[in-house]
């Protein structure tokens, strides 16, 4: 116990790089989610019929998925298919393919928020499509969205965490190198205290982000109550 | 390289093995974490005092870290200080604390949906508090509950598939094992993908055909 406080300090430097790069992966995870997100979510929105199906099928399939099958099949199926990715590439890949997903139905959730009477208007006022998405749709569906994608980012945050599984020296990974590297230099296993404290940082961020998506909600009134569910960790 | 149906049904009773052993430790994870959801979500609403605060902070906490760490606390941090289980139960024990989180805020939704009558009357008719929590609340909420108790436990299968991380044979496991050994990727990779989807689309759907059916009394 009393080695555990001296052993994080010197370990310091490899923690922060564990660190930078669980928040980079969290980042790029965000924006391309986002992208898949907003351009899923808006298609499950229009009215073809066909395309709403295959966007709830890509939805269905990757949500039901465990994360660990999704980014475990992108990294050692890649090579096979030819073109070998890198561990993080690999994770960003999976991660956004499945953050994609939940942030579709969240986007998804928020359009249908908006009420009918504002696309109807628009429409007889003879925007175009796009523009009735551009300029009344979206942004009336982004005050929806804010709380659900404040938890969805903390759930991106905490999934980061799989890196570890194919290689990504992530903050979980550089936990386990220092008890590897303890183990053999100096002979302690010190795997509960480093765990504790990987779990404590973990929780102080994402408390963060879940504290915020709750203030949010409240902000931002209940308009989008029931409509636009926060995903909880157990969508993971 | 060819997708070999030899091959796969040559690693079928390997997989099947594997299957067991998720729906095992699922099952023992699922039935144990809907006990610390009773027993949580009463001492949060009876406000027990210190274990409702503890009961508190226990599910903010794990919903707020990956279940990975967790995981990987319990596996490799517990022994450390001499706390040692076995692979099995490691692993179903880390499933279970991170569903009965879920669980517990489940079951108290539940029973905060009872309407404020009933525990009125209960306590009219001189039930205790614990009398009222056995008797009326908790079988009330358990029902006005189990869409969110079901899909959590639907979650928990899926989810199940981590326990692979520690070296559990689960079908996770057998399949990303079988990749490492044979490089038989194409193959385990599309049994994976069948796997959980037959069994988390399966469940989802008994889940949704129960919730019918408990409607029954409600619909017109």
């Amino acid at each position: 116990m009393s080695y555990g406080f001296s052993l994080i300090a010197e370990n310091a430097p490899l923690l922060l790089i564990g660190l930078r790069a669980t928040l980079l992966l969290a980042a790029v995870t965000l924006v391309a989610s986002t992208v898949i997100g907003v351009l899923l979510g808006t298609l499950a929105t229009v009215k073809a019929r066909w395309v709403r199906m295959l966007v709830a099928l890509y939805v269905e399939v990757l949500r039901d998925i465990p994360l660990i099958v999704t980014i475990f099949t992108i990294f050692f199926g890649a090579p096979f298919l030819g073109v070998p990715l890198e561990p993080f590439p690999a994770v960003a890949l999976g991660l956004s393919l499945w953050g994609g997903a939940n942030g579709a139905e969240i986007v998804r959730g928020g359009i249908q928020s908006v009420p009918k009477g504002q696309r109807e208007a628009a429409t007889a006022l003879g925007l175009r499509a796009w523009k009735i998405y551009l300029l009344i749709l979206w942004p009336q569906a982004l005050r929806a969205v804010l709380p659900a994608y404040t938890g969805l980012l903390a759930l991106i945050v905490q999934s980061t965490s799989l890196g570890a599984l194919v290689g990504v020296t992530e903050f979980l990974k550089a936990g386990g190198l220092i008890i590897e590297r303890s183990t053999v230099m100096q002979g302690i296993n010190p795997a509960f205290e480093i765990y504790a404290f990987v779990l404590l940082v973990y929780f102080g961020v994402c408390s963060v982000l879940t504290a915020l998506s709750r203030r949010l909600e409240r902000r931002l009134g209940r308009a989008s109550a029931g409509i636009v569910r926060t995903p909880d960790a157990a969508s993971l | 390289m060819d997708f070999e149906l030899d091959y796969l049904l040559r690693q079928l009773p390997a997989l099947r093995a594997g299957i067991l052993l998720t729906i095992q430790v699922s099952a023992i994870a699922m039935v144990l974490s809907i006990a610390i959801g009773l027993v949580g979500a009463s001492m949060r609403v009876l406000r027990v005092p210190v274990l409702s605060q503890l009961f508190a902070g226990y599910v903010e906490f794990i919903r707020n870290t990956p279940l990975l760490v967790q995981l990987f606390f319990v596996f490799f941090g517990l022994p450390a200080i001499g706390l040692t289980l076995s692979l099995f139960w490691s692993g179903v024990l880390a499933l279970t604390l991170w569903a009965g989180a879920f669980q517990t805020e489940n079951v108290r939704g539940g029973l905060s949906a009872i309407a404020s009558g009933l525990r009125e009357a209960a306590r009219a008719l001189g039930l205790t508090r614990g009398q009222y929590l056995r008797l009326v609340g908790l079988p009330l909420a358990v029902r006005t509950g189990l869409p969110a108790i079901l899909n959590t436990c639907v979650s928990l299968v899926k989810n199940s598939a981590y326990v692979s991380a520690i070296g559990l044979q689960d079908l996770a496991g057998v399949a990303f094992d079988r990749i490492a050994s044979d490089f038989r990727a194409f193959e385990m990779l599309a049994v994976l993908l069948v796997g959980y989807l037959a069994l988390v689309l399966s469940l989802s759907a008994a889940v949704r055909a129960l919730e019918h059916r408990l409607q029954a009394p409600f619909r017109a």
